[in-house]
């Protein structure tokens, strides 16, 4: 019983350790460039205002509001991932791992905040995901000439 | 019937997956960098397709694909063993000194988990299948989860440059945690209802999980120099009277 209980423990957190590691893995991609700065002056994205202000005055107290702002971020990039420049118009496979370790994230931060522990570090990691969606979002339309269009001009039109 | 359906579904979507990845593998030419990772996905299919044509031929409640369930199954685990030890192999490939350390390590390892199931098998010699086949695969799987672990605390101390090999890692790892979490919780419920359906939703998703990760990183990430070594190893001092010049 005592074994029983402690090989569950033991493999279901190293479960979710490598789950989490696998995700951290595929977020460290270096990108050449900042891609996502047009993508979020585009689309009015405000993840990473609320990024620097965690740095700067740490956790907000509106908790509502910080979560309506990240999930907005996180429907409006997954869409742009979805359909910008994707003539499949369908996710790759890291990109659906991400869009998952996305979910678990907001339900991670339901559950600290319900058992206040502070929203901190489960905020920085969905911002540091919403932040590889743009970079992706970014970098496609980059790759693609529309003409005169700036990047700015397509997402407007999408 | 229709959480089984669902199972079978995945399963059968694994055998898929796998049979494509070790198909583009030996298409791309890339088998070789990619030994230990073809030789499991081949396991995996024999093993999978094994148990698929005798349930088939047989039905579940068969005695003979009992048998072949857990001799596949003991396939199964000696292969899980074998890439943990590939993986070993590959992560200190420079270092034929500590590799020479782990290889024994390992192979005590198999011994005494041998030896384990052996005292199971001397309380009740009439049945092989069930009291060392049975124990010796649980035992060594769980081993092979807690090696695997030591494997990536390894590269992650030792700041391994092969990202690739993290990754395969992060997939054995997903693929070992899950099925262990899920079994230990049925045995915990001495078999209740819910935790059979949670294992039986969970073995094949983590295989799944696995082969995705394994995917992304076959087809998207490069191989890297690997083995131990810092990241950005310093340049070597100037000698002296070429400083000069």
């Amino acid at each position: 019983m005592i074994t029983a209980t402690f090989v569950l423990i033991l493999s279901a957190a190293l479960f979710f350790f490598y789950i989490q590691v696998a995700c951290q893995k595929i977020l460290r991609r270096q990108f050449d460039r900042e891609y996502f700065q047009s993508i979020v002056a585009a689309n009015h994205l405000e993840f990473p205002s609320l990024r620097k202000s965690l740095e700067v005055f740490g956790m907000p107290s509106d908790y509502s509001r910080l979560r309506m702002m990240l999930k907005c971020d996180f429907l409006a990039l997954t869409y742009l991932v979805k359909n910008s420049v994707n003539v499949n118009q369908r996710y790759s496979n890291e990109e659906r791992l991400l869009i998952l370790y996305c979910r678990w994230q907001f339900l991670s931060l339901a559950a600290r905040h319900l058992l206040k522990l502070g929203e901190e570090p489960v905020t920085l990691r969905l911002a540091s995901v919403l932040q590889y969606f743009a970079n992706v979002v970014g970098q496609r339309v980059n790759t693609v000439q529309f003409g005169n269009w700036t990047a700015t001009d397509y997402l407007f039109y999408l | 019937m229709e959480s089984n359906l669902v199972g079978y579904a995945l399963q059968d979507l694994g055998i898929l997956i796998e049979a494509s990845l070790v198909f583009y593998l030996a298409w791309t030419g890339r088998w070789k960098g990619q030994g230990a990772v073809a030789f499991y996905l081949s396991s995996l299919v024999v093993g999978q397709v094994t148990r698929a044509c005798f349930l088939h031929e047989y039905g579940w409640k068969s005695l003979r694909y009992y048998y072949a369930y857990w001799s596949t199954d003991f396939l199964l685990v000696m292969s899980a063993f074998g890439i943990v030890c590939l993986f070993f192999r590959r992560a200190c490939w420079r270092e034929e000194k500590m590799w020479r350390l782990i290889r024994l390590f390992l192979v005590w390892l198999l011994v005494l988990v041998a030896a384990i199931s052996g005292v199971f098998l001397s309380l009740n010699r009439h049945d092989f299948f069930t009291y060392f086949l049975v124990v010796f695969n649980q035992k060594l799987y769980f081993g092979c989860l807690v090696l695997n672990t030591l494997l990536y605390l390894m590269l992650h101390y030792m700041n391994s440059a092969d990202d690739q090999l993290e990754l395969l890692v992060c997939g054995v790892g997903i693929q070992f945690a899950g099925p262990t979490a899920a079994l230990a919780l049925v045995h915990l419920t001495n078999g209740g209802r819910f935790a059979k359906w949670l294992a039986y939703q969970t073995i094949p998703l983590c295989t799944f999980g696995m082969l995705l990760l394994w995917a992304y990183v076959i087809v998207y990430v490069p191989k890297s120099a690997g083995g131990f070594g810092p990241r950005n190893v310093p340049l070597p001092a100037v000698p002296p009277e070429l400083s000069k010049l």
